[in-house]
């Protein structure tokens, strides 16, 4: 695969990665302008290292011990949990019920819990060190599903997907490194709305696949599958207007 | 590392796949469902089990977001 192809097919795990990425960094940014550099840099480096460790044992484990269309029923499952989460939760924030995800919101909000338990002035800040670790290990499984998502088709989709996701960890840590700000300028509920719809589109398309069964026009099927996925949650979004014309912004885990 | 701090990275782990319980077993059961109608199908039947299983999801979803939709226009009543 020459670079252009690489790029043009890595791009949508760039695009699905950078999402996760600003949100990890907006907490690491807020635990190291409270309390201090070196407690969130080891705590992301160790869920680095602890991510590293559990994708090389489950994921090398699972691709060897598992049968071909077993795998991909067992990926295309766990991706389907997964996106449509995602997908749930963007279709409730689009409506009004939940509110928009907002880095700065975020940001102030994990700042002022960061001050209340208050700085540690002498030897490692371990409550520093588990906000990092515990933001990094979170964003970066899901950045796993991703790679796991544009990746199941091969090993050229899979070098892709992490190509995609490693230029995405660079470029959003290089931005938030520079501005030492949340990075607010990123669309992300758009993009969420967006990942959460291809994820979902793979995952269906990888559970029928894994059961035997074969899509008209193969890989190309995906495409139609995401259009009814995302018309379906345009409707389902205005569906919901009319029953809260307001909105409501109600906790997230309440409804 | 703390047993409360290994028990909060569980739970976020956790709740990435499991944020709405409903959600997440009616997709188990989708996929249940899709698993049998491809055991019990012949073959040329057997490629629509794919169309079956987005048909199932769709529902599913709107289902689920409409009964969210519901639960907050209570919440909004209630004050």
């Amino acid at each position: 695969m020459n670079l252009g192809a690489l790029a043009v097919a890595a791009l949508p795990a760039f695009i699905a990665s950078a999402v996760e990425f600003v949100e990890a960094t907006t907490i690491v940014l807020a635990v190291g302008v409270t309390r201090g550099w070196r407690a969130p840099l080891y705590g992301t480096i160790a869920a680095t290292i602890t991510l590293a460790i559990i994708i090389a044992t489950l994921g090398v484990t699972i691709v060897t011990v598992v049968p071909e269309h077993a795998l991909k029923a067992f990926v295309g499952a766990l991706l389907l949990l997964f996106g449509l989460r995602w997908l749930r939760k963007a279709i409730l924030r689009f409506a009004g019920i939940v509110a928009l995800h907002d880095e700065e919101r975020v940001y102030l909000k994990e700042v002022a819990e960061l001050r209340a338990r208050g700085e540690t002035r002498t030897g490692f800040d371990r409550v520093g060190f588990i906000v990092a670790y515990k933001a990094v290990l979170l964003e970066g499984t899901e950045v796993a599903f991703i790679v796991i998502a544009f990746g199941a088709g091969g090993a050229a989709a899979l070098n892709a997907a992490v190509v995609g996701a490693i230029a995405a960890g660079l470029f959003v840590i290089a931005l938030g490194a520079a501005l030492r700000t949340p990075l607010t300028m990123v669309p992300e509920n758009w993009m969420k709305f967006g990942v959460g719809a291809i994820l979902s589109a793979f995952g269906v398309f990888w559970f029928a696949e894994g059961l035997g069964a074969a899509w008209p026009g193969d890989a190309l099927s995906i495409l139609v599958i995401l259009a009814i996925f995302l018309g379906a949650s345009r409707l389902a979004v205005r569906m919901l207007r009319s029953i809260v014309p307001d909105g409501a912004e109600v906790a997230a885990r309440s409804v | 590392m703390s047993s409360g701090t290994l028990r909060g990275i569980w739970d976020a782990v956790w709740g990435l796949l499991v944020e709405d319980g409903s959600l997440a077993v009616g997709i188990i059961a989708a996929l249940a469902v899709t698993w049998l109608a491809a055991v019990v199908l012949a073959d040329p039947q057997r490629d629509q089990v794919g169309w079956l299983l987005l048909a199932i999801l769709i529902v599913l979803v709107v289902l689920n977001v409409r009964a969210a939709g519901h639960s907050a226009r209570r919440a909004i009543a209630k004050g």
